[in-house]
């Protein structure tokens, strides 16, 4: 196993283990900050995989920006710990059951994926890991998908911007 | 690779991280003298010449004091918080070129502790984390003042960072490259008019230029934008809980960070280490380079001692009302400036 190798999966170990405490974690603070790592070592595996411009945005966007908000409206709201609710049996059960399908789901799904992928070949694509043709790519191939979801941000963005204010008309 | 590859890699990356948490103490000096001598005071001036080793006293009383943790401090983050001000500090410098590529026998040593292709964008991510650290010092300290501070900061941290990372895409949009080394060489050609100016981006873009600074003052949490620490309202701010080296990491944090955003705003507006006409080759000239930069970041530097000591501090709301309604929209603006000018050239 190489060095790389060994990085990429304790990055991947580390994400999967911070995503999972932060549903376990009560101090909804702390959950956040687990999202944080999570985040960040997902950001590490994307630099093993020779796409340093996708980790960037990852940590900009999501560790740097999206999160301090988050954490921002919960210092602002002052929410703590979060008391833990008695859940009744039904949904315990239904619970569970739900647990257990999705992940039959996703092994299925990974199990199937893993034959189509062809092995790998030693070259990184050359678009991944450089921003100057990722960029190219973006604004030429992809131009339309590009636009699309910034119109759909944007919607998403009035819309927000509508529901806010929504209280202060009579 | 060789022994001496090595040796070389190590050097270049720890030199200027182990450099930078040393010049702490010469800056705290010209900090306290400058604004004794902006307020038309003394300053310290009794531990050796000029006062020259009263920081070196402050810094051995921050080592030997107790640090004292409040009670109802959550432990964990309240130790974890000046950990990653210090980490986060410390690591933003890796991607600046502090002088010419340097030739010694035959070998090409690049003045830069790490030459990656998305450059400046690893900074803005390593400076988007480092709001983690007041958020944190806020919160874990279990005390009002400190947590307004911190709130204050998520907020206005995440204001700015729209503002500087759209001024900067002026310049990465003149370079076509978000690599430093590729930022000063685009800022080596020759103007197409008025051919004695270096085509620095202050001159194409001084807009640009105002909004980074004006940015960069408000990431370094820096007067007139120090509504986290805020002392006639905050007490200290996140900091108020913070005592000894716990502390000292916050302080030394700080000024790291204003000489780095001072390092950078040098690099993408005032040519880094180049100045016109100059093409160093021998190690004298490499050295020479690095001197510029030095002096180039070391002017910037006394500018915010300078602002710090001259303008009064903001209110809240006209922080964010300077950040959103003001900065963004004219970033914008320097953006479409920019690309026009783009265009010009490429049909000429």
């Amino acid at each position: 196993m190489t060095v790389a190798r060994f990085v990429f999966d304790a990055a991947a170990a580390v994400a999967v283990l911070f995503g999972g405490l932060m549903v376990v974690t009560r101090n909804s603070v702390r959950s956040v900050l687990t999202l944080v790592v999570a985040f960040f070592a997902l950001a590490v595996t994307y630099v093993m995989l020779l796409s340093p411009f996708i980790a960037a945005i990852q940590v900009i966007v999501y560790a740097g920006a999206i999160l301090v908000l988050f954490l921002f409206v919960l210092m602002l709201l002052n929410i703590g710990h979060i008391p833990a609710e008695r859940s009744g049996p039904l949904q315990t059960l239904l619970g569970s059951l739900g647990v257990v399908l999705f992940a039959a789901l996703l092994l299925g799904t990974l199990r199937g994926a893993g034959a189509s992928i062809p092995a790998p070949t030693g070259e990184t694509p050359q678009v991944l890991s450089d921003p100057a043709s990722l960029s190219r790519e973006l604004f030429s191939k992809y131009l339309l998908h590009f636009e699309a979801v910034s119109v759909l941000l944007l919607a998403a963005l009035v819309g927000a911007f509508v529901l806010a204010r929504r209280e202060k008309q009579p | 690779m060789t022994l001496v590859d090595w040796v070389i890699v190590v050097l270049r990356v720890a030199l200027p991280a182990m450099i930078f948490p040393a010049l702490v103490i010469p800056l705290t000096w010209v900090e306290r003298r400058g604004a004794a001598f902006i307020q038309d005071r003394f300053g310290p001036n009794r531990v050796g010449p000029f006062g020259l080793f009263q920081a070196v006293a402050d810094a051995v009383k921050m080592f030997t004091k107790e640090a004292v943790m409040p009670a109802s401090a959550d432990k964990l983050l309240f130790l974890l918080a000046p950990a990653i001000a210090a980490f986060a500090a410390l690591s933003t410098f890796a991607i600046v070129p502090y002088g010419a590529t340097l030739k010694i026998d035959g070998r090409e040593i690049p003045l830069i502790g790490a030459d990656v292709s998305i450059g400046i964008l690893y900074s803005f991510a390593i400076v988007s984390l480092s709001v983690y650290a007041i958020v944190l010092a806020g919160w874990a300290s279990n005390n009002k003042f400190s947590l307004m501070g911190g709130i204050r900061s998520s907020a206005q941290i995440i204001s700015y960072e729209l503002a500087m990372t759209t001024a900067a895409a002026g310049v990465v949009l003149v370079a076509s490259s978000f690599k430093l080394n590729d930022i000063i060489a685009a800022q080596q050609r020759p103007m197409p008019i008025l051919a004695f100016v270096p085509q620095w981006n202050i001159f194409i873009q001084p807009l640009g230029f105002i909004i980074f600074l004006v940015s960069a003052f408000a990431e370094t949490n820096r007067l007139p934008f120090d509504l986290p620490e805020a002392e006639p309202e905050l007490v200290a701010g996140y900091h108020t809980e913070y005592s000894a080296m716990r502390f000292g990491a916050f302080q030394m944090a700080e000024y790291v960070n204003v000489v780095v955003a001072c390092a950078i705003t040098v690099t993408l507006y005032l040519g880094g280490w180049s100045l016109p006409g100059f093409h160093p080759e021998s190690i004298l000239g490499v050295a020479l380079s690095i001197l510029i930069f030095a002096t180039k970041t070391a002017f910037l530097v006394w500018v915010f001692v300078w602002v710090r000591w001259t303008l009064p501090r903001f209110r809240y709301d006209q922080l964010m009302r300077l950040g959103w309604k003001v900065l963004l929209p004219l970033a914008l603006v320097n953006l479409f400036w920019a690309a026009a000018l783009e265009m010009v050239r490429a049909a000429r």
